[in-house]
């Protein structure tokens, strides 16, 4: 599976979600080029997780299409789908998520590992992204050994170390203080512009407003681009 | 399969080795029962089928008498008369040890000059300074199996006491048999000796058969011959009526292992669906990273496959070593159906390792497979809602609940038409258990919501949770009830099934032993007119029953036949059939009475005709209906005592029932009965009370293996209980730690896991009644019915049904009490952050 070219990396055309009678999305269009940082806004409950679940393939929409990487996700098959999460997508979770039974570094070599960077290159790699993320000394301390800090910030390289083309983020921040907050805000913001990596992110952060190139805002399941 | 994913489940385990261990122990013991049995009884078949092939030798066929022995003159007679040119008399009895009176052994006599075409030495090896022809010049001489030398210390020109009946005589051992190659194969050679000392020793002027080998032209003319009173039968076929009896035992112990394996196989079950639903998150965290619902699947698998192979392995050790234990008992069982006890264990096939081994790892992938699917099939963002898993085991525990509805009708269908077999009956109770189970974790659900007003009213807010907790936690707790329940419901099954029966045949023993005192002798003509007559004018003796037992030959193996005078208190009989004037008809000779395994086993119904050998040649009796009897005999014909001597021209008596006045001095008659015996030392008194007590301590001898099985299922299903409790309450610790932040005090948490835990016990032991009841219904109307012909009636003693609801409960309470500690002393501010 390889990327077609495509300025247009993300496009949401008149997407709808519903869970039951109760409409999360409606007529939703989004247009996302590759390498951009894009914030989605929205107060609890507003359809934010919904709408990163839905491009990542984790979820199907009830209406529209979603193009990815030029590729429809309502044609692909759940092992497609799986393929494409592993090779281009990252995932950052308020809750971190990590593995609790891998440590640090394996945590960080899993989604190498699981597209067939050798154990060598990836352990080289996962502890570039530790001394990066100033994770270095943690290698071999397992989830509860960290802060929620340091796991956030495993979760980020996580995300990134088998260099995704897309990062989802939903709300990456909202379990941390506020100096961790930026902390992390800031890696991750400088580490996908490094890369070239497109950012969507789920937050309730204004800071990180001003950040974006693009921000959108959900509101009585309606989505809205604001400006910047 | 990815290296990284194979850590985290391995560590996954390893956080959790009390899980572990007690998955992989409970999965061990159901393997162990299943493939321990399954040696048991391929060792006990084995040694019989050797021992068998050792008696018999080179022999085709076999002459025996259709009602006393055979006299010698016709094993003359088969030479010169007939031209039959292999031919070989043979004795063949039982002794005892003088030196150890239980200890019993089979006499071989034989014509030693006619070995060598017969037995042709193959199978008993004279030792190397051995005289064979000393056997027949010197009487009373005797070559015995070299393992029994050792162990009782004898030399050669030793003697060696043996009782024969009450009596006690000597011989003197002149050499060996050689029984090193068999004991591997599990056969105990017999004593040999030449047939005149035998005849000396068993004071007899016959012969026990006389052993052939023909082939099918020889064998069909000395048929026509038609020979009086003897019948010539294929050497295969003798034992056949008793090949069935222990066929159906063994049959039954390997139904009752495999519910062993069931509830290991629930255990795995339990294990494997706790392993995914607490990785549930995990697993959601990994679709999304990418990992495919293939590599899920095999992940998942490969664990069951793993931790099933070490079970099994360990299960299949420990088989070898209770197959040890068990085997013994299984020959007590079989011995007895085959009035023989000089059998020992043979080497299981190493085949049997294997099966066993391929069954458990089998199993395990089967029991393994709904979790990994339900795991590998499960959307990434529903895997990280519980709240849409528990929803969703909602939807399923109901629809299960649905399903059972067929099943239990296809149950009914399949035991209402078939009739016979045992082996659909067993798929029948199969299905019972199987619909039992689906409905399990809907009315865990039920019970939970009823109990939850009693609950908040004794303990507040924590019984209240307790009970809310089992609902909302269905996913975890249905699988564990279901599982438990099936456990603890076999162990009341079986447990009732035996108590029942026992209380038949206690019954049944009360009402047949109508005399006070039993005489019986193996030796002939003892019990003369006279001497009746003589017993009948002691003081105090008010009648006696007479009674000539003999075994026939038949088509279907040997029969027992029972001519009888009734006694003064009648028959003691216990009529099967609504025939109520079949005791009158048979006493005026116009049929017989068959005892209800025999009519079972043959389809025989009153009015039915039943061709038997008798001194007149075969002949057809009618059949005036059937009693209850729970001999492991192979079957009984019961008929008055002049019908048999019409037919069978034998006047000799072998059983005298005697009849005692309760008004008289009892002690002064029995002393007096004693001393008349004091002229016929070959008769055996026993009194009825002996016999009672006898027969129950062979019958609880005989359901020793029955109760190891049940309290080795009953292990598992604590296993089980303990560890799936333990699960539930430890995955809860973030919830209790909310709680704890909330206010809710120590003794409070306490109450609230130990409550939830204990209802869960007491759900499963609730549960476990009904289906144990069911379960017991079913062995005692299919299955024993269908396996040994026996008909009895359910009694429902409390004891089983107690033993099944503390065990669930025992295993609950101690299952609470380390989550329980664990919730009180931990510190709730980690479990609170940790995520």
């Amino acid at each position: 599976m390889d990327v077609q070219p495509n300025n247009q990396q993300i496009q949401l055309i008149k997407v709808e979600k519903a869970y039951g009678k109760h409409n999360v999305l409606s007529n939703c269009n989004v247009n996302i080029k590759r390498g951009e940082f894009v914030v989605i806004v929205g107060r609890s409950g507003s359809g934010k997780s919904t709408l990163l679940n839905l491009i990542g393939g984790l979820d199907k929409p009830t209406l529209g299409e979603i193009n990815i990487l030029g590729y429809s996700l309502h044609t692909l098959n759940e092992e497609k789908l799986s393929n494409l999460r592993r090779k281009y997508f990252g995932f950052v979770f308020q809750f971190f998520n990590l593995i609790p039974t891998l440590t640090a570094l394996e945590n960080i070599r899993l989604p190498m590992s699981l597209n067939g960077i050798s154990k060598k290159d990836s352990i080289n790699g996962a502890k570039l992204l530790l001394k990066e993320l100033r994770l270095s000394g943690l290698e071999n301390h397992f989830p509860d050994e960290l802060s929620g800090g340091e796991q956030q910030r495993v979760a980020i390289a996580r995300a990134l170390s088998h260099r995704p083309e897309i990062i989802l983020a939903d709300e990456p921040t909202g379990n941390l203080d506020l100096e961790t907050a930026n902390e992390v805000l800031d890696l991750l913001n400088t580490t996908c512009r490094r890369r070239g990596t497109t950012l969507i992110m789920a937050t309730h952060s204004k800071e990180v407003m001003g950040l974006a190139d693009q921000i959108f805002s959900i509101r009585d399941s309606e989505i809205k681009k604001a400006s910047t | 399969m990815n290296t990284l994913l194979c850590v985290a489940a391995t560590r996954f385990y390893l956080k959790r080795p009390w899980q572990l261990c007690l998955a992989i122990f409970g999965i061990a013991l159901g393997v162990a029962v299943y493939v321990g049995v399954d040696l048991a009884n391929d060792s006990a078949r084995r040694a019989f089928n050797v021992t068998a092939s050792l008696i018999n030798g080179s022999t085709t066929h076999q002459l025996v008498g259709t009602a006393n022995d055979i006299p010698n003159s016709l094993y003359r007679d088969l030479h010169l008369k007939y031209g039959v040119r292999f031919a070989a008399p043979v004795i063949e009895d039982g002794v005892r040890l003088a030196s150890n009176t239980r200890r019993e052994l089979t006499v071989l006599g034989i014509d030693p000059l006619k070995e060598t075409e017969f037995r042709g030495f193959s199978s008993f090896i004279p030792g190397s300074e051995t005289n064979l022809p000393q056997l027949i010049s010197e009487p009373g001489t005797a070559l015995l199996p070299e393992s029994l030398m050792s162990e009782l210390g004898l030399e050669r020109d030793d003697e060696l006491g043996l009782l024969v009946g009450n009596i006690e005589k000597k011989i003197r051992v002149i050499g060996t048999v050689r029984d090193i190659s068999l004991t591997a194969e599990g056969a105990t050679a017999p004593i040999i000796m030449d047939i005149a000392t035998a005849q000396e020793l068993f004071n007899r002027t016959t012969i026990s058969r006389i052993d052939l080998i023909l082939n099918d032209s020889e064998a069909e003319d000395l048929t026509s011959l038609d020979l009086p009173n003897v019948l010539l039968t294929d050497a295969n076929d003798r034992n056949a009526s008793f090949d069935e009896l222990a066929r159906a035992f063994q049959t039954n112990l390997t139904a009752l292992s495999l519910l062993a394996l069931l509830v290991g196989v629930f255990l795995i079950y339990a294990t494997m669906s706790f392993a995914v639903v607490q990785r549930r998150k995990t697993f959601g965290v990994l679709r999304a990273l990418g990992v495919d619902r293939n590599q899920l699947l095999l992940v998942t698998l490969s664990e069951a496959l793993i931790i099933g192979a070490i079970a099994t392995l360990l299960g299949v050790l420990l088989g070898h070593q209770l197959a040890n234990s068990l085997v013994e008992l299984v020959l007590q069982t079989t011995g007895d159906f085959y009035f023989r006890s000089n059998v020992a264990p043979a080497t299981p096939s190493i085949l049997l390792y294997i099966k066993g081994f391929i069954l458990g790892v089998a199993t395990t992938l089967a029991a393994a497979a709904a979790p990994a699917l339900d795991a590998a099939h499960t959307m990434p963002q529903t895997a990280i809602s519980r709240a849409k898993l528990e929803r969703s085991t909602r939807k399923i525990a109901d629809r299960a609940a649905l399903i059972s509805v067929p099943i239990s009708l296809a149950a009914l269908v399949l035991l209402g038409f078939s009739t016979k077999s045992l082996y659909l009956g067993f798929i029948g109770l199969f299905l019972v258990i199987a619909a039992s189970t689906l409905l399990i974790p809907t009315a865990t659900r039920v019970f939970a919501k009823l109990v939850e007003p009693a609950l908040e009213r004794s303990f507040g807010i924590s019984g209240s949770l307790a009970a809310r907790g089992i609902s909302a936690s269905l996913s975890r707790t249905g699988v564990a009830t279901a599982a438990l329940t099936v456990a603890v419901a076999t162990v009341i099954g079986i447990g009732l099934m035996v108590s029942s029966f026992r209380i038949s045949v206690d019954e049944w023993l009360s009402g047949t032993l109508t005399a006070d005192i039993y005489l019986s002798t193996e030796s002939e003509n003892v019990f003369s007119n006279s001497r009746i007559e003589e017993l009948n004018a002691i003081q105090g003796v008010i009648g006696t029953s007479i009674t000539r037992f003999i075994r026939v030959p038949t088509e279907q193996g040997e029969l027992t036949i029972r001519a009888q005078r009734a006694g003064p208190l009648g028959w003691g009989l216990s009529l099967i059939e609504e025939f109520p004037d079949a005791i009158e008809r048979m006493e005026s000779n116009e049929g017989i009475l068959v005892s209800e395994p025999l009519a079972f086993r043959q389809g025989l119904e009153p009015g039915d005709k039943l061709p038997l050998p008798t001194k007149q040649g075969k002949e057809e009796f009618t059949i005036l209906g059937s009693f209850k009897d729970y001999n492991t005999n192979g079957g009984t014909i019961l008929m008055s005592l002049s019908l048999y001597r019409t037919y069978w021209n034998d006047e000799d008596i072998n059983g005298v029932g005697v009849y005692l006045d309760t008004n008289s001095d009892r002690e002064n008659t029995i002393s007096e009965i004693r001393t008349f015996l004091e002229e016929t030392p070959s008769v055996r008194y026993r009194s009825t009370d002996f016999i009672q007590e006898q027969s129950l301590s062979i019958f609880d001898q005989t359901f020793k293996i029955t109760e190891v099985l049940r309290v080795l299922a009953g292990l598992v299903a604590f296993l089980g209980l303990f560890s799936a409790l333990m699960s539930i309450e430890i995955e809860k610790t973030r919830e209790v730690a909310t709680l704890r932040a909330m206010g809710l005090d120590p003794r409070q948490i306490g109450i609230l896991t130990l409550s939830q835990t204990s209802l869960l016990g007491l759900a499963s032991g609730l549960f476990a009644i009904p289906l144990g009841i069911i379960m017991a219904i079913l062995l005692i109307y299919v299955i024993n019915v269908r396996s040994f012909g026996w008909s009895m009636s359910l009694v429902l003693s409390s004891q089983p049904l107690l033993f099944g609801v503390l065990l669930a409960l025992t295993a609950s309470i101690l299952a609470g009490i380390y989550p329980t500690v664990r919730a009180i002393k931990f510190n709730v501010a980690p479990q609170l952050r940790d995520e």
